[in-house]
């Protein structure tokens, strides 16, 4: 009898892979997720090179920085870091909701998250509107635009994947058994976070 | 990737997937290329409004500005479109909504008709056969465009062509040639073998195996195209230097697109390789049981994950420059010129290693295999690998020894450059000891994998030449480079993957490629190979610059050889295609394991089972023992004592 069970299953294996083997202990998804982010700090790595090579190595850097006449809005990308630094914690919240089977905690954590990405995201477009220069300024605007626009895009990826998470949270799709699709957006959110913090410093403090 | 037969409740599918539709209705709105074409079309359209709305609520005037809508509709949102109609994202789209996935019904895997490669297919081997097939295309039109100007340069003067077309040509010759041939055909071969050889049932990330494939057509198609736009291809060279490609005609907007998507598709094939090899490895696959074409992925795949970004970097800052006014590298708004250079060769000279190490890992199979004998070296060969990612991050500003960077940068440039040739010795020198009292079968994959070690060598000693910096300051922009890197990427990269292609044929394609058209091929490729090429050092030696459609008739004759040579170098890969196709199609039936090699791939049939392994094979001793009494590599489908043994 277990004979013919063994066979029949073998049969039934032919209709689909062999599951492969894990040879690590790390989650294969999980990993994907860390390499991505690590080319992704090397695409910001390129502009921070493009960065001080016009502001450090360049011989025509202005003496000032920004040129006179000009100024960063540093106290509302502050409020903005402010912001966004928030949405860490609560993207963390509704992380650790879900892993315990709290769904309001895990709902509301990803809600008010994706608010204040959204806000930073406005606030940033409103900024970008009233800083008093355009691209065309010179290169100080060139690089300030640079570092700013490709953190705001990969606010805005943040953002659908956030959007995404929310999707299928509202159709219940998350339990404390399967997290996954919460918990990699969720890397991917701590990531712009933290990347904010660098170019925040970088751009307005330093 | 047909959603037809699944047991799920109709209605929680959208309407179009479901069978009740006529097959009318299923070719214009079902995933494949009609409905990639007229959604690309729909991408472009919208791509378009969306230009002209912005530009219209910010009253920029002119409202129409065809560079930026070139840009964002035909380079961004129309390619999204065609993604999105072929099917790549089905899925993701799926998920996104928050409707059921489809619990994967493997109708994906596997190619029951030629058709079958025109669709988004998630199979490793079918994308590894998609990939070279489309890699061999934009091989012949960049050979093409070699032979063209090849003819403008058998004499002084313009024959054919304007100065423009020329440049373009050049260019175009060379973006296609790394960008759409070296790179990606390793890549194919790569996702062919990668995964058997680990034994694996398919790539860890298989959807993203299909996306990464579909991007590179579309950065094929960008590069060739920039010839229908005003003004003609870009003309800056594949380097596209700033700021003279920002003052070049709309093309090198084309380029400056094209790199992101085929940068792109070159990433995430590297993190699926990555994945792939850390995570889904047989048991028993410890990393020191690894063949060496794994091995060199892993250590490329590395490189091109931290360094292809820099070349996306430096695309957009061109592209900005160009359309919106930045002046990241144009000295008037006071940007640093010499940036591009270097966050440029940040990443391309890395670029040259991931060109040259999936190389290294197919010569090492194939000689290892042809002359019957282990491997010489095997851990030293893994950790050269290492060696060379991590001292090719230190080299990239040896590229600018004559661009007026700073002085105190140029030694320790050189230094470095010259330590890479340490571990690359450590290569040839263990190949050549591998071969040593070798059984040696001087097959096809043998004699490009020797044609490969004997001219790289050359390559990579002119290379010492130019990495020291006077001659270096002497040679710079002469033939002399040309000579180099074709020797190089030809007699390397290319000799390579030829010689990865007949290996891996009867494993494909299940049948047998003609030996005697394979010979004729390399003798041919060989000897025009070297009459092409080895003039080029000298032309380069006297004094005859690079990239100009003109020179001093003094160089005439030697030209005009070079010239008849490289139509015979073009004529050969003739004897290449009409080989691979005849024998595709009617070639005699290959055995499972034509070669008698010892790793995973030839231990199934040919071609592989749809899912490559029955059972995941347990893997009990290194990859290369061959001669040694007793040793395995590996057990297939174990039997009943071995799992006892094991037990």
């Amino acid at each position: 009898m277990t004979d013919v069970s063994l066979h029949a299953e073998a049969l039934h294996d032919h209709h689909g892979p062999p599951e492969a083997n894990q040879s690590s202990r790390v989650d294969a998804r999980t990993l994907g997720m860390l390499l991505f982010i690590g080319s992704e700090i090397m695409l910001f790595g390129s502009f921070f090179a493009a960065y001080f090579f016009v502001r450090v190595v360049n011989p025509s850097a202005p003496p000032e920085w920004p040129p006179e006449g000009y100024h960063f809005p540093v106290f509302v990308a502050g409020v903005n870091t402010a912001i966004l630094v928030t949405s860490s914690f609560t993207m963390h919240w509704a992380l650790q909701s879900i892993k315990r089977g709290q769904r309001a905690g895990f709902l509301a954590g990803m809600v008010l998250t994706f608010v204040m990405g959204l806000a930073f995201l406005l606030t940033q477009v409103v900024e970008y509107v009233n800083v008093g220069f355009n691209t065309g300024d010179g290169a100080f605007a060139s690089v300030f635009f640079g570092l700013t626009g490709l953190h705001g895009a990969h606010v805005a990826i943040g953002l659908s994947l956030l959007g995404m998470v929310i999707i299928r949270g509202f159709r219940g799709h998350f339990s404390p058994e399967h997290h996954h699709g919460v918990e990699l957006p969720g890397i991917y959110w701590h990531f712009v976070d933290v990347m904010w913090i660098v170019v925040y410093a970088t751009v307005y403090l330093l | 990737m047909t959603p037809s037969h699944h047991g799920t409740p109709q209605a929680e599918y959208p309407a179009h997937f479901e069978p009740p539709h006529g097959p009318t209705w299923r070719l214009l709105f079902g995933p494949g290329l009609v409905r990639g074409g007229w959604m690309a079309g729909a991408g472009f359209v919208f791509g378009m409004l969306l230009v002209l709305a912005l530009r219209w609520w910010w009253s920029w005037d002119p409202y129409w500005n065809t560079e930026v809508i070139l840009a964002v509709a035909g380079m961004v949102t129309a390619p999204i479109g065609f993604l999105a109609g072929i099917g790549s994202f089905d899925y993701w789209l799926h998920y996104i909504s928050g409707r059921p996935t489809r619990p994967e019904d493997h109708s994906g895997h596997g190619a029951r008709s030629w058709k079958d490669y025109f669709r988004v297919n998630t199979d490793h081997k079918v994308i590894g056969i998609q990939y070279l097939v489309t890699t061999f295309v934009f091989f012949t039109i960049g050979g093409l465009m070699a032979m063209f100007f090849r003819a403008e340069l058998a004499q002084p003067g313009l024959q054919f062509v304007d100065s423009q077309t020329f440049n373009g040509l050049v260019s175009v010759h060379a973006t296609l040639m790394i960008f759409l041939f070296v790179i990606p055909a390793f890549a194919g071969l790569a996702n062919f073998a990668v995964p058997l050889m680990l034994g694996a049932p398919d790539m860890a990330f298989p959807r993203l195996n299909a996306l990464s494939f579909w991007l590179l057509p579309i950065a094929g198609i960008m590069f060739v195209a920039s010839f229908l736009a005003p003004g003609g291809a870009f003309g800056a060279g594949w380097t596209g230097y700033a700021p003279l490609a920002e003052g070049q005609p709309l093309g090198q907007t084309f380029f400056n697109m094209g790199v992101q998507w085929a940068g792109a598709s070159s990433i995430m094939t590297a993190l699926n390789f990555l994945v792939t090899i850390i995570t889904m490895r047989a048991p028993g696959m410890t990393f020191w049981r690894m063949p060496l074409l794994v091995w060199a992925n892993f250590t490329t795949s590395l490189l091109v994950v931290i360094a292809t970004p820099f070349i996306a970097g430096s695309q957009f800052f061109v592209m900005f420059d160009r359309i919106m006014h930045t002046s990241f590298f144009t000295p008037e708004g006071g940007g640093y010129v010499l940036g591009y250079q270097h966050i440029f060769w940040f990443y391309s000279h890395p670029a040259v290693y991931i060109m040259m190490l999936p190389g290294f890992g197919i010569v090492s199979e194939v000689i290892s295999s042809m002359s019957r004998k282990p491997i010489f070296g095997y851990r030293l060969m893994a950790l050269s690998l290492m060696g060379i990612l991590v001292l090719g991050f230190s080299v990239w500003a040896h590229h600018m020894f004559v661009a007026g960077m700073a002085d105190w940068l140029r030694v320790p440039m050189m230094i470095t450059t010259l330590l890479i040739a340490i571990p690359t010795g450590i290569k040839v020198f263990s190949w050549v000891a591998t071969l040593w009292r070798g059984r040696i079968h001087l097959t096809t994959p043998m004699l490009f994998a020797l044609g490969f070690v004997t001219m790289f060598v050359i390559g990579g000693l002119s290379g010492i030449y130019l990495g020291s910096v006077p001659i270096d300051i002497a040679a710079s922009d002469t033939y002399f480079i040309v000579a180099h890197i074709h020797y190089v990427l030809f007699g390397g990269s290319v000799f390579t993957i030829f010689a990865g292609i007949y290996y891996w044929f009867p494993k494909m394609t299940g049948r047998m490629y003609s030996e005697r058209l394979g010979k004729w091929h390399f003798w041919l490729t060989f000897v025009s190979f070297n009459a092409t090429f080895f003039p080029m050092h000298y032309v380069g030696l006297r004094g005859m610059p690079r990239r100009v459609f003109d020179y001093d008739s003094a160089f005439g004759d030697l030209n005009f050889a070079i010239s008849i040579a490289s139509f015979v170098l073009g004529a050969s890969f003739i004897v290449f295609v009409y080989n691979m196709i005849t024998s595709w199609v009617r070639g005699p039936i290959a055995e499972a394991n034509p070669w008698r090699a010892r790793t995973l791939e030839w231990q199934v049939s040919s071609p592989p089972p749809i899912f490559n392994f029955d059972e995941i094979p347990q893997v009990v001793g290194g990859p290369y023992e061959y001669g040694v009494p007793g040793a395995r590599h590996a057990i297939m489908s174990p039997s009943k004592e071995a799992q006892e043994v094991h037990a």
